[in-house]
């Protein structure tokens, strides 16, 4: 059998079978299932989890469950009996009340835990890892002009090797770089994938789920890579199992690197999303620049030995770089600042430095809007059973009679209501799951209702009674106070107070729905805003080319093949995509600067781009082929006010060793989407340029442009792949969870409104047939339909 | 049928607590069942059945000493009671007459 100290099963089920079961079965019945869970238990821990709650479901049938009217007294079940066989009757004969009622709440239901699921899953991100709230992130805070900060995560190398050596306080620190794209090459197919450079103790830190091969030395050696089980499927087949370690795979310029682990996919509840590691050590080497302080490089991640260390390491750390890369050339005024890596997911926007929300507004928005939805289908089954509360005076009258209390009544109305929304929650479970598919499209997720988990079990019960109560709260508070002889002639009045309630109660209804439509539009507006707004670009018919890295040796035979294509208005290259730009920064000097040099980007292009981009020149000259434009430079108007001049036209700038004159100032143009502040920015077409990109304006049609310029690609370089992106959707995608959360919004706000429609609908129906003999007489004395449905809109009174 | 009624299942429950004679409580049953039959058993269907038999009378039952494996719980071992045992006889007594009464050509398939 099992060993003496096996694991006990799962606590909520069996508190749950020792509920409901049979007094004098309970015993072995439980110990029989303790033993099977425990045979279970040895083969799949979540399997026999899983069993054993089904067990007990399975169990609850006539014969094992006892016989709860023994326990609790006669009377009271039998009153509870009493409560639901009314309480069915009364809805089956109502049927179109009943789903009415039904139909409002499910909506609701339904749409609010969809809701909720999208928001734990935003909660959950980042959240398996096993250090999980012991990790910590290293952020830059980097001075800009005017007083304003910049904050990036790029922080340099050396940073990281003083904090392994001189913080004892640090337990491991591990450093990954940006995503970058890499070719893998099998066969004659090439494939890009996202990945990272990593230090060996990434993967320690974080609980990445490791497949194959040894987590702790994966990325030891050099030539190694670890790759994700998505790769290994493609390069391996599918026993990639057993060819995947050692194997040699062939990445970018035909190098080689052995497989040393592999990793099971990273899922959506990660923030950090990649398909490869490389060694951090290898980039290294070739990259010396990481080594000077001056240089923001890979990110940093560590753990304390103890976190109440964190204030202490935190105010160590703040001014290392000024420490350190004094009197350098390429140094500014940088603070490191510390976060927590699990938190950053939620809050990320930093503002002057200092975190400022982020996700966690969006999260915030949608439980808002669940709460209201809820709450709008509460009211609607509220006034629908006090309005129709008429049609039970009698039952109400006649159980006084028989001396029923007050509370008793109560009772039996919020029986009837959690009855009502049992119901429909549990249709409301079934829809949910039969969505779930269209949901995640939506939402671009893998949301799933996980049933195994107690939690769950507590949130749908939770919500159930929550429901059952609010909507059962009005009706229990007002039917029993019905005057008895009153009721039982059936003449009940509602005083003119429940009605305006009720009335209220709508409008509240109302209101609900139109700040949610309201929020919609301002969301909508704004997004349109950011989309449409102009960028100080012109960022529509622009296709954005990957190239070769020897682009810039080749750039003129390229461009004057490029533009014998018709369709081809302008092209130009540059060190980056203009509006999603990663910082190539670097430290800036120019004449007459006191301080040290200041961190600016720079975007390295040709001639033709500022003519091609669209953007315009403020003063000064553009470049001009003609001249020898190689060691003039552009600025935009965020560094000539930096600068401080009134006319910054021929000082003198440099960076890179590199010292040369600026002869323009271009207006400013957004280099990533708004949410960050425009930086400064020197723009230099030293020749060959090390470009990267090609930006090509088209015209007419856009399937023909591509066409020939994939032609052109193909014959100049057959190798590279054709790689390209319009720059508008770039932008647009960089906004993707603001439209994902519109988008919800917008769903969500129709449907409050269709359901108060519903609760409204229901009220009116119900107004008219109280009305019918009203109605009837009016219309033998010839009253017109258009007059009736007058009389019925005017909705004087219920 | 005749005054003692019994299910299919109920039967091979019953045929399988004689089986094991001693050592027959729930998940003995149920394991002998399904490595038997081939099929599977769960834990609720059986434990009803076990119940109405013997509410029926057909089965006795009594609990066995404690143990630290199953969480401290006590098995409860079923046996058949000489009622049951005569229940069992019954339904194949019952059984036999019919396959005794079957023509031979009934289950003669050649020209079918």
């Amino acid at each position: 059998m099992s060993d003496l100290n096996s694991i006990p099963p799962p606590k909520f089920p069996t508190r749950l079978l020792r509920w409901f079961c049979n007094d004098t079965l309970i015993e072995d019945v439980e110990g029989d299932l303790s033993e099977l869970f425990a045979e279970r238990h040895k083969k799949s821990p979540a399997k026999a989890r899983l069993k054993y709650f089904l067990d007990v479901m399975l169990l609850f049938r006539p014969g094992i469950i006892k016989n709860f009217e023994l326990k609790n007294g006669l009377i009271n079940t039998a009153m509870i009996k009493n409560y639901l066989k009314i309480a069915l009757r009364n809805a089956l004969r109502y049927k179109g009340f009943t789903m009415l009622n039904l139909l409002g709440l499910i909506v609701g239901l339904v749409s609010s835990m969809l809701i909720f699921l999208w928001i734990n899953d935003e909660i959950q991100v980042d959240k398996f890892h096993k250090n999980g709230d012991r990790i910590y992130q290293v952020f830059r805070n980097m001075k800009q002009s005017g007083g304003m900060v910049n904050t990036t995560w790029s922080i340099p190398k050396p940073a990281a090797d003083l904090m392994k050596q001189e913080y004892p306080e640090v337990e491991e620190v591990a450093q990954l770089s940006w995503l970058i794209d890499m070719e893998f090459i099998k066969g004659d197919e090439s494939a890009e994938e996202e990945g990272y450079f990593a230090t060996p103790n990434f993967l320690t830190l974080f609980s990445f789920e490791f497949l194959e091969g040894d987590v702790k030395t994966a990325l030891n050696d050099l030539g190694s890579i670890v790759i994700s089980r998505a790769i290994a499927e493609k390069q391996f087949g599918s026993n990639w199992k057993e060819k995947a370690i050692g194997s040699a795979i062939i990445i970018d310029d035909g190098r080689e690197a052995i497989v040393t682990g592999v990793f099971e996919d990273v899922g959506t509840n990660s923030s950090l999303q990649f398909d490869w590691l490389l060694p951090a050590q290898y980039f290294f080497n070739r990259n010396e620049w990481v080594d000077d302080w001056g240089n923001g490089s890979f990110r940093i991640y560590f753990t304390l030995r103890d976190d109440t260390d964190l204030p202490a390491v935190a105010e160590r750390m703040y001014d290392e770089i000024i420490t350190h890369a004094a009197g350098q050339s390429n140094s500014g005024e940088e603070y490191l600042v510390t976060h927590k890596f699990q938190d950053y997911y939620l809050y990320s926007n930093f503002e002057n430095g200092v975190i400022d929300g982020g996700r966690i507004d969006y999260v915030k928005i949608m439980t808002i809007v669940a709460i209201f939805i809820l709450l709008i289908a509460c009211i609607n089954f509220m006034n629908l059973a006090t309005a129709r509360s008429g049609r039970r005076s009698k039952e109400i009258g006649l159980r006084k009679v028989m001396g029923a209390y007050k509370s008793s009544i109560s009772k039996q109305f919020f029986i009837e209501s959690i009855l009502l929304s049992f119901v429909a929650m549990m249709l409301s479970i079934v829809l949910v799951l039969l969505l779930l598919p269209l949901f995640n499209q939506l939402v671009d997720r893998q949301l799933g209702v996980d049933f195994t988990q107690p939690s769950t079990w507590y949130f749908l019960v939770g919500i159930t009674l929550g429901v059952g109560f609010l909507s059962g709260l009005y009706p229990a508070v007002l039917l029993p106070t019905f005057n008895i002889i009153r009721s039982l002639k059936g003449s009940v009045k509602q005083s003119s107070g429940a009605a305006y309630f009720r009335k209220g109660l709508v409008v509240f209804q109302f209101s609900i729905s139109t700040l949610l439509i309201v929020g919609t539009a301002i969301i909508y507006s704004q997004l349109e805003f950011v989309l449409n707004k102009n960028l100080g670009l012109d960022k529509d018919n622009l296709v954005a080319i990957r190239m070769g890295d020897d682009f810039g040796e080749r750039l003129d035979t390229y461009r004057t093949e490029i533009q014998k294509i018709p369709e081809v208005e302008a092209i130009t290259a540059s060190s980056g995509n203009p509006i999603s730009y990663g910082r190539s920064t670097s430290s800036v000097r120019w004449e007459g600067m006191s301080e040290e040099g200041y961190e600016i980007n720079i975007m390295l292009t040709d001639e033709h781009f500022i003519k091609t981009m669209g953007m315009e020149i403020k003063n000064g000259r553009d470049f001009n082929e003609q001249l020898t434009d190689s060691t003039n430079f552009l600025i935009n108007e965020v560094l000539a006010e930096l600068m401080g001049f009134d006319d910054p036209i021929n000082k003198d700038l440099s960076f890179w060793g590199i010292d040369g004159k600026v002869v323009g100032v271009v207006k400013n143009f957004h280099m990533r989407n708004l949410h960050e502040s425009i930086a400064p920015l020197v723009i230099s077409c030293i020749a060959p340029s090390r470009t990267n990109i090609a930006l090509v304006r088209i015209q007419g049609e856009a399937n023909k442009a591509l066409e020939s310029i994939a032609q052109v690609n193909q014959e100049l370089d057959p190798d590279e792949e054709f790689n390209y992106e319009f720059v508008d959707q770039v932008y647009a995608e960089s906004y993707q969870s603001e439209m994902t959360v519109s988008s919800l919004v917008k769903i969500f706000a129709g449907i409050s409104i269709l359901i108060s429609c519903l609760g409204l609908f229901g009220l009116s129906a119900f107004t008219a047939e109280q009305r019918s003999k009203e109605i009837g007489v009016r219309k033998v004395h010839g009253a017109s339909v258009r007059q009736l449905v007058l009389l019925l809109s005017k909705d004087s009174h219920y | 049928m005749n005054k003692y009624s019994i299910g299919e299942f109920e039967e091979v429950v019953m045929l399988t607590v004689a089986v094991l004679y001693e050592n027959a409580y729930g998940i003995s049953i149920k394991q002998e069942i399904e490595s038997r039959l081939k099929r599977k058993v769960s834990v609720g269907a059986m434990r009803t059945a076990l119940n109405r038999l013997e509410k029926k009378g057909y089965l006795d039952s009594h609990f066995g000493e404690a143990t630290a494996v199953r969480g401290g719980k006590r098995k409860r071992y079923f046996k058949v009671t000489p009622l049951g045992k005569k229940v069992l006889e019954q339904v194949m007594e019952t059984r036999k007459q019919l396959w005794d009464s079957i023509p031979s050509v009934a289950f003669d398939f050649k020209f079918g």
